[in-house]
């Protein structure tokens, strides 16, 4: 399970062929242009705000977390003025949302003023949210879903809410992984538009694909109640994945913490090895290469997967929480579990790409990534060990990621877009992420504008670095 | 810059079973009756004397070691010997001084585990909470030790020729050290080596219910370097050896922890003046609280559920930090308190011992009964939104939570150290800060909101020592957040922080005339 080695010379013709590959992704990323009105506007503002000074994107940041509990208009008018005040003179350069604010913030706080404001903070974030988060719930997202099948991309949905306090309210979210199944389940498979992208692509064998955040179903969940959250956690996901068997869905596990992990490998372990489930087909776990032991954790899996007799799929991720478990680590002074530098995570990613490749057989490989150095290495590497694309597939968020999707699938690989369904409230945390994500300096967004230069350095192959050996 | 003693990671499956055979060690230990807790005078510890049986929380039947109470002669006795050690430790340099209390914390860290373990058995602290306290008790040795050296060094002050002014620092004198049961560890250390690193000499009285662990660490103090005539181990009873202490006419400084009533008596106790004596007793105590947490309208409920539960039921409340009043503004309150008595009820209560207990034990019979018989009353004044389920063996109160309670009621007013939570609601921010500060402590508080605007005010208007936004009010780290309060909450300075050892010294003035017939070395 070691990945093969290969020869200098079968490595740097391996390398032309990313840079081939890759620079023909951004070329027909520069000629796309998002695909609604609302994606441009929205693109652009994201442009804009990736550009304000720290303080002012924190604030914006703080207000859209906060906005979807704020009942009235006085309190949306009164934390846009608390949270952006500051800020008024910087507020027109950011479109039609930052007039209405600068001019709500002008002049006495009337109620008609703070009306207004309170309904264009709100209609705005909304409107962003929506680009993220494709609908409330599983039957007010079946358009958008049949949207994307009806644009050559499959789809894995995930419902948003990830802390569970009570009991109640872990039963009430395994009550929605179930209601959407049925309904899925129902709905899905009737759209010509859930004939298969790819003929024979195990990812492609049901239209229909959930993904499952462990941690929110068992609120006692922790590394000291190891036992018991694994336990319960195999009774919930074990319910869950009856319902999957009769929807005939696939099921992706979230990985999520680094504290969290270990609970949610042990549960997967035990359900998709159990007697009921050995069987069920590709049930999907994630691995993160941001983690230094993720190695590790993947040739587990893959073992597991010899031992289970029928393959699994892992969806190969950077990582996303990487601050939280940064800044987590230093308050603590414990050594940080993930790798401090961002290269390191992407060379990791390709260290454990062609491991997964190797093991095809094993497990379905999924690239979870909107970095097209990542991805284009993937497809070549597949492609250099005799894969085809019904032996693998891409992964990406839902939002803005499109315009890569769109490229990778054009050129005939399967892409399974991460759709989150969710209200305004579950759904602030992911869509504080996502913004955060598509405002940083590094951004994809940025892609279509970056010259032949540029490219080739994000085309580069990437390194650990020395600090992270 | 001073760092912290790292918590364990228990989330790394190899901490978590390493930890785990400790507590087997230690178990074995006790069962084979090898914990006996000593008076040491002069170095020597005493074999004879009343002996007390300490039994384990958790179950209330394991008898985990044994304390020989000190007699008042042997206070007198330890006095004597104190008296004639204090000067030479005083004399003992600041370095040296210093260079013991790195050793003290040097010690502990090497045996971390087998002392949290012990306070797992000896007071039922679960083993988050246990291994803080170890942690805690080293941050204070590296920390008065690092402070010591920066700030007692002696100082000159003014340039002026002809004039030599020396400002330095005495110790005060023998300093009699009553600790708390609840942080049986930290706090017992912290006082005790900040009075050593000053150079007074100490008489360390634990509390009857933690007198094992105490032991332990008061060895350590003298394996580490203190002299046998500067430091004396007295377990006790309260009101014999704690008592002889605060009435010492022998005695310069009292350093307390403890409840309001018993401090409040130290101090009257210290105010008089006993015959022999020939100085005015100095004391520092650190008493109670009654906690409130403020949630906004705006508050993260997750977060705010999160963090109030634990600070009022993290080692069943038995923390003058802990959250025993919530005040949830305006429309929060119906989510907030649903939620919050949704949360409480799969909470695990069990022994200990156990890795996944959330809370275990309160500390003796004589808690519980006084805690369930408040609670009791409670439910005939106020509406009970949520009451726990707890184990049928040991000393368990059930985590319980009551709403709408009015600010006239005990349950509002009276510290109650146990796993209760009075909750009321607030029209508007500014009722939350006033019914917030409407007490007679001022020790922590929290405040869970988003409004920038609010939360500015709450640093300035929320009256408490110790202010926590967006997260729990209990877990002061050394350093970081200096420990203490005002009003009933004590008087003294925050333990942890740069001013603290200041309370223990004497700062004495020379001013010399360095100019005969008309010169001066200076010039």
């Amino acid at each position: 399970m070691i990945p093969v080695p290969t020869s200098l010379s079968t490595e740097n013709s391996l390398e032309e062929e990313i840079y081939t590959l890759g620079n023909e992704i951004f070329t027909g990323i520069g000629t796309q242009s998002p695909s609604t009105f609302d994606k441009k506007y929205w693109a652009a503002l994201m442009m804009e705000w990736s550009m304000l000074q720290p303080g002012f994107k924190i604030n914006m940041f703080r207000l859209v977390d906060v906005l979807p509990t704020l009942r009235s208009s006085k309190a949306v008018a009164r934390h846009v003025q608390e949270y952006l005040g500051n800020f008024s003179t910087q507020l027109p350069g950011l479109g039609k949302l930052g007039s209405i604010v600068e001019w709500g913030l002008r002049g006495t706080p009337g109620s008609l003023r703070s009306k207004v404001v309170a309904l264009g903070v709100r209609q705005s974030v909304s409107s962003m949210a929506s680009l993220f988060i494709a609908g409330e719930s599983p039957r007010k997202a079946l358009k958008p879903l049949r949207s994307l099948r009806a644009q050559g991309l499959s789809f894995t949905v995930d419902l948003l809410g990830e802390f569970s306090v009570s009991e109640r309210e872990a039963e009430i979210y395994v009550d929605r992984y179930l209601e959407a199944l049925e309904v899925l389940g129902r709905e899905v498979p009737n759209w010509t538009e859930s004939a298969p992208l790819i003929p024979h692509h195990p990812g492609e064998q049901s239209a229909v694909c959930i993904s499952v955040k462990l941690t929110a179903l068992y609120s006692q969940c922790g590394p000291l109640n190891f036992e018991r959250s694994v336990q319960v956690l195999v009774d919930k996901l074990s319910r869950i994945a009856r319902k999957a068997k009769e929807a005939r869905a696939l099921m992706y596990v979230d990985a999520e913490d680094s504290a969290s992990n270990p609970i949610i490998y042990e549960t997967f372990k035990r359900v998709f090895g159990s007697p009921e489930f050995c069987t069920f087909p590709y049930p999907g776990i994630v691995v993160q290469a941001y983690a230094k032991e993720a190695r590790s954790m993947l040739l587990d899996l893959l073992s597991f997967a010899e031992k289970r007799g029928a393959p699994i799929a892992v969806r190969l991720v950077k990582g996303a929480y990487w601050d939280s478990e940064t800044i987590l680590s230093l308050q603590n002074q414990w050594p940080s579990p993930l790798f401090a530098h961002k290269e390191s995570s992407d060379a990791n990613f390709e260290e454990l790409s062609r491991i997964l490749i190797d093991n095809h057989r094993l497990c379905l490989p999924a690239f979870g990534s909107h970095n097209i150095r990542s991805l284009a290495h993937a497809c070549r590497y597949a492609e250099s060990k005799g894969l085809t694309a019904k032996d693998f597939e891409l992964q990406m968020l839902y939002g803005m990621a499109e315009p890569i999707a769109k490229a990778f699938s054009q050129k005939g690989y399967l892409v399974r877009m991460y759709v989150p369904l969710g209200d305004m409230i579950v759904g602030m945390g992911y869509l504080v992420r996502r913004l955060l994500e598509n405002t940083s300096n590094e951004s994809f967004l940025k892609h279509a504008f970056y010259d032949s230069q540029e490219v080739k350095s994000l085309l580069k192959k990437p390194e650990i670095h020395p600090k992270d050996r | 810059m001073f760092i912290n003693e790292p918590f364990i990671d228990f989330t790394v499956a190899n901490n978590r079973t390493r930890f785990q055979s400790t507590i087997h060690r230690v178990a074995a230990a006790i069962a084979t009756q090898s914990y006996t807790a000593k008076p040491i005078i002069s170095g020597r510890e005493i074999s004879d004397g009343e002996v007390f049986v300490r039994t384990d929380p958790s179950n209330n039947s394991t008898p985990v070691g044994r304390v020989i109470f000190a007699s008042e002669a042997h206070l007198a006795a330890a006095l004597e010997d104190l008296r004639k050690g204090a000067p030479a430790w005083n004399a003992t340099p600041l370095e040296r001084r210093a260079e013991i209390l790195t050793q003290i914390g040097k010690r502990m860290r090497a045996k971390k585990e087998e002392l949290a373990a012990l306070m797992i058995f000896e007071v039922g602290k679960p083993w988050k909470e246990a291994d803080a306290d170890v942690a805690e008790a080293i941050d204070f040795c590296d920390y008065y030790a690092a402070e010591a050296l920066a700030t007692l060094s002696p100082k000159k002050m003014g340039e002026l020729p002809g004039e030599e002014n020396s400002y330095f620092y005495q110790a005060r004198g023998i300093c009699g050290v009553i600790a708390p049961w609840n942080f049986p560890l930290a706090i017992a250390c912290g006082m005790t080596v900040a009075a050593l690193v000053t150079g007074n000499a100490v008489i360390l009285k634990p509390a009857e219910q933690s007198s094992l662990i105490a032991y332990e660490f008061a060895k350590i103090v003298l394996e580490a370097g203190v002299p046998s005539s500067a430091f004396a181990f007295l377990p006790g009873r309260g009101e014999i050896v704690g008592k002889g202490i605060t009435q010492s006419p022998h005695i310069e400084m009292i350093c307390f922890t403890g409840s309001k009533a018993v401090g409040l008596e130290i101090l009257a106790a210290c105010a008089r003046v006993q015959p022999g004596q020939h100085t005015i007793k100095k004391c520092v105590t650190e008493l109670g609280g009654k906690n409130a947490i403020i949630v906004d309208e705006d508050a993260d409920l997750d977060e705010a559920v999160k963090g109030i539960l634990y600070s009022a039921f993290g080692f069943a409340g038995q923390k003058c930090s802990a959250c025993s009043r919530v005040i949830a503004v305006g429309d929060s309150s119906e989510p907030l308190l649903r939620r919050l008595g949704e949360a409480a009820s799969d909470l695990i209560v069990g022994e200990a011992q156990s890795p996944d207990s959330y809370l275990g034990p309160v500390i003796d019979e004589e808690s519980r009964a006084r805690i369930l018989a408040t609670i009791a009353k409670g439910e005939k004044s106020a509406t009970l939104l949520f009451k726990g389920k707890t184990p049928q063996q040991g000393n368990f109160v059930p985590p319980t939570i009551f709403k709408e309670v009015r600010t006239s009621d005990s349950l509002w007013r009276d510290e109650i150290f146990g796993p209760v939570i009075a909750c009321t609601s607030a029209k508007n921010f500014d009722e939350a800060l006033t019914l917030a500060n409407d007490s007679e402590y001022a020790l922590t508080g929290g405040v869970f909101s988003r409004s920038p605007a609010n939360i500015e005010r709450a640093k300035r208007e929320f009256k408490v020592g110790n202010l926590y936004l967006n997260r729990g009010c209990t877990g002061a780290m050394v350093y970081r957040q200096p420990f203490g309060g005002f009003k009933m909450s004590g008087i003294g300075s925050k333990a942890g922080g740069p001013d603290y050892l200041l309370q223990f010294v004497e700062p004495r003035t020379v001013t010399e005339n360095t100019m005969r017939r008309g010169f001066a070395p200076e010039l």
